[in-house]
C-alpha cells in the first residue's frame, strides 16, 4: 500500500515538476544546436520549449500584439532598442551572468543598450551577397561590390538570376551603401537616390526573396543572392552535399554593408527569469558558443568561443572580417514611425513599377 | 418553447460567433483607421499624452494619405485586374468539370467530389511552394514550355516570378471553390428539362445555351464570389510566386502591420478592400436575385 502510495505521489509530482521547469524560448528559426539545448536541459534539469519568429517586425507585432509567455527572445540590436523604449524587457541580474565577461568589448555597451542594462550578445551575421562561384568566374564578374547587383552593366549578364532580400530596410540600406552613404541615412534626397538605383536595377532581378533563396542558389537557379552571411554559409553546405559542382561563396562588398547582432534579452513578464538568466549565462560560455558557429556559420561576438571555431570559418574574412572590413560594418538603429512610413512608402513604389 | 425563442435558440451559437469574430474586430479596424500609429507599432493612446509633440486622438489624416496619390488605387485596380482574370479562368475550368461530375454515373459522383477536395488535405503553402518547383527553370515542365517555344524562335522566358505563375497559383488554389457550388447546382437540374429541349429539336449547343447555363448561373455566381473575394486579397501567392513587381493590395496591407509598423494606414487598406469586397458580393446576391426564372 505504501509503495502504492509512492508510485502514485509519483505520478502527481512528475508531471507537476515537468510542467513547471519550462524555459520558453522564442528564437529564429535554426540558430540554436539541438546538442547544446540538450546540455543544457541537463544542466538546469529543466525543458526547452522553442518557438520561432522569421524577423524582427514579426517578434515585435506579435509581443506589440501582446503576446505572453516567453523567457527568452534573441532579436537583433534594433529590435532590443525598441522594446527597451517600450519598457518590455527585464533588467539583467549581472551577478548570474558571470560568462558575460567573455564578450569582446566592441560588441559590449552599445548605443543600443548602453551598460548591457537589458541584453547579452548572442552571435551576428552580416547582411552581403551570395554567389555562384563557377557561374559568376565565366562570366569575369567583379565580386567585390554592391555594384553585383546594382550596375545594370554588370547586371546585364545575369539578368533573371539574382534576387534581393524581400525586406525594406535591408535593400535600402544596401542600396545606400553602394552610393557611399551610410546604412542609417534618413535624409529624403539621398533615400530618393537609393530608390532610383534600386529601380534602375530591379528589371534584371527575378524576385524579392527572402524565404528560399538558400535553395535558389544550392539548385543553381539564382547565381547572386542578396542575404544574410549565415544562410550563405547554409547554402554552400547544401551545395557541397549535392554535389553541384560549384560552391556558394561569400561576398562582403567593400562599401560595407549592415551588421546584424543579435542579442538574448528577457521580457519583464517572463514566467521564469530564474531559467532564463541560467539559460543566457550558459550560452555565453564560450564551448556553446561555438557551438552555433559550427552549425551555422555566425558571426561570434564571444572571446572564449574563438578556440573552439572550427578552423575554416574562423578563416573566412566575411564571417570573421579583418579589421578594415569591419570598420565598414554599421549596426542598424531602429527607426521612428515617421522615417519608417517614408521608408515603406518608398518600398511600395519600387515593388509596384 | 415558444418557436421564437427556439429560433433564437439554434440563431444564437453562430450569431456570437459572428459577432466575436467578425463584428466586433471590423469594428475595431474601423476605429484604427481613424487613430495615430504608435512609436512602436500598434496604436497611438487615445487621450493626450501630456507630450504636445504626440499626437493622439482621431484623424482623418490615413484616408487623406490614400487618396493624396494614385499609388494605392493602381494597386487596388491591379489586384481587381488579377482576382477578375483568377475567376474568369476557373469558371472556365471549373465549369466542364463541374457539369462532368454532375452528370456521371451516381456511383461515381462522390468520389469524383472527394477528388476534387483532396488538395485540401495537405497544407496550403506546401501546394503553392509544390509549384515553384514545377515552374522552376530546371523542371521539365518549364523545358517542355520552353522548348517548344524554342521551335517557333521565340526567346525562352521564365515561368517563375512572372506575372503567369502567380495567376496559376491563384487559379490553382481557388478552383474547388468554384467547382463544388457549381456542381451542387448542376446537380440538381432535371434532366427532363433536357430531353424537353431535344424533342422540341434544339440540338445540344442550345440546349446547353438555353436550358443549362442559365439555370446554372447560381451557381456561377456564388463561385464567383467565392473565388474573387479571396483572390482579391491574398498575399501569400504574389509573395512566394511573384517576380520583382508581383505585388498585390494584400502584400502592402501585411507590410503596413508588419515592417511598417503603420496599424492605422493598413485599417485604412483593409476598409476600403472590404468595402469592396462586400460591394462585389452585395452586386452578386442582387443580380442573382433579379436572374431568377
Amino acid at each position: 500500500m505504501k509503495r502504492l502510495l509512492a508510485v502514485l505521489a509519483l505520478l502527481v509530482v512528475l508531471p507537476a515538476m515537468a510542467k513547471d521547469d519550462v524555459l520558453h524560448l522564442y528564437n529564429w528559426n535554426n540558430y540554436m544546436s539541438d546538442d547544446t539545448i540538450k546540455r543544457f536541459e541537463v544542466s538546469c534539469k529543466c525543458k526547452v520549449k522553442q518557438s520561432y519568429y522569421g524577423s524582427n517586425d514579426e517578434l515585435l507585432a506579435k509581443l506589440q500584439a501582446g503576446a505572453k509567455g516567453y523567457d527568452v527572445l534573441i532579436p537583433t540590436m534594433n529590435a532590443v532598442d525598441a522594446l527597451i523604449k517600450r519598457k518590455a524587457l527585464l533588467e539583467l541580474d549581472k551577478s548570474k551572468l558571470p560568462n558575460l565577461k567573455n564578450v569582446m568589448p566592441q560588441y559590449l555597451n552599445t548605443t543600443f543598450d548602453p551598460d548591457n542594462k537589458y541584453s547579452a550578445p548572442y552571435a551576428m551575421s552580416i547582411t552581403m551577397l551570395g554567389y555562384n562561384d563557377k557561374k559568376i568566374k565565366e562570366l569575369g564578374l567583379p565580386t567585390d561590390s554592391w555594384a553585383l547587383i546594382f550596375d545594370p552593366k554588370l547586371l546585364e549578364k545575369i539578368k533573371g538570376k539574382v534576387t534581393v532580400l524581400d525586406d525594406q530596410r535591408e535593400v535600402f540600406v544596401a542600396a545606400l551603401k553602394y552610393l557611399g552613404y551610410s546604412a542609417n541615412e534618413t535624409d529624403d534626397a539621398k533615400l530618393k537616390e537609393a530608390k532610383e538605383t534600386i529601380r534602375r536595377a530591379k528589371p534584371y532581378w527575378a524576385a524579392f526573396n527572402a524565404q528560399s533563396y538558400i535553395k535558389e542558389l544550392t539548385v543553381g537557379n539564382i547565381w547572386v543572392a542578396h542575404g544574410y552571411s549565415n544562410d550563405i554559409f547554409q547554402a554552400n553546405l547544401d551545395a557541397q552535399a549535392a554535389k553541384r559542382g560549384f560552391n556558394i561563396v561569400h561576398l562582403l562588398p567593400k562599401e560595407g554593408a549592415s551588421l546584424s547582432l543579435d542579442a538574448m534579452v528577457v521580457p519583464k513578464n517572463a514566467p521564469r527569469p530564474d531559467l532564463a538568466f541560467q539559460f543566457i549565462n550558459f550560452m555565453l560560455d564560450g564551448q556553446n558558443s561555438a557551438d552555433l558557429t559550427n552549425l551555422i556559420g555566425s558571426g561570434n561576438p564571444n572571446n572564449e568561443a574563438m578556440k573552439f571555431i572550427k578552423a575554416e570559418i574562423k578563416a573566412n574574412r566575411a564571417v570573421f572580417p579583418d579589421a578594415e572590413s569591419a570598420k565598414k560594418l554599421e549596426m542598424l538603429r531602429d527607426l521612428n514611425a515617421k522615417e519608417l512610413r517614408t521608408l515603406s512608402r518608398l518600398w511600395t513604389e519600387v515593388k509596384l513599377k | 418553447m415558444s418557436p421564437r425563442a427556439q429560433k433564437w435558440v439554434i440563431s444564437g451559437p453562430p450569431l456570437g460567433y459572428l459577432l466575436i469574430f467578425f463584428a466586433i474586430p471590423t469594428f475595431i479596424m474601423v476605429l484604427a483607421s481613424f487613430r495615430f500609429a504608435g512609436e512602436f507599432g500598434g496604436l497611438a493612446p487615445l487621450v493626450g499624452t501630456g507630450n504636445p509633440d504626440e499626437l493622439s486622438g482621431l484623424t482623418f489624416e490615413n484616408y487623406q494619405r490614400f487618396f493624396e496619390d494614385t499609388i494605392y488605387l493602381e494597386l487596388f485596380l491591379k489586384s481587381f485586374i488579377y482576382a477578375t482574370v483568377t475567376t474568369l479562368l476557373c469558371l472556365g475550368v471549373a465549369y466542364p468539370l463541374a457539369l462532368m461530375i454532375a452528370r456521371s454515373d451516381k456511383r461515381w459522383r462522390e468520389l469524383l467530389v472527394l477528388l476534387v477536395i483532396l488538395p485540401f488535405w495537405s497544407n496550403f503553402l506546401i501546394r503553392v511552394y509544390a509549384w515553384m518547383i514545377i515552374l522552376g527553370p530546371q523542371s521539365g515542365f518549364a523545358r517542355a514550355v520552353n522548348g517548344v517555344l524554342g521551335t517557333f524562335g521565340a526567346e525562352p522566358i521564365p515561368l517563375l516570378y512572372s506575372p503567369i505563375a502567380v495567376i496559376i497559383g491563384l487559379v490553382y488554389v481557388h478552383l474547388p471553390f468554384m467547382v463544388l457550388p457549381l456542381y451542387v447546382n448542376l446537380e440538381k437540374h432535371d434532366p427532363a428539362l433536357l430531353d424537353a429541349a431535344q424533342d422540341l429539336g434544339a440540338g445540344a449547343w442550345q440546349r446547353f445555351w438555353k436550358v443549362t447555363f442559365p439555370l446554372s448561373l447560381p451557381g456561377v455566381y456564388a463561385g464567383a464570389a467565392l473565388v474573387f473575394i479571396p483572390a482579391l486579397g491574398i498575399f501569400a501567392i504574389p509573395d512566394i510566386l511573384g517576380g520583382t513587381d508581383g505585388i498585390l493590395i494584400g502584400n502592402v496591407i501585411k507590410q503596413q502591420f508588419l515592417d511598417a509598423r503603420d496599424w492605422p494606414f493598413g485599417s485604412v487598406l483593409s476598409m476600403v478592400l472590404t468595402v469592396l469586397a462586400i460591394l462585389f458580393a452585395g452586386l452578386a446576391a442582387w443580380v442573382a436575385r433579379h436572374q431568377r426564372i
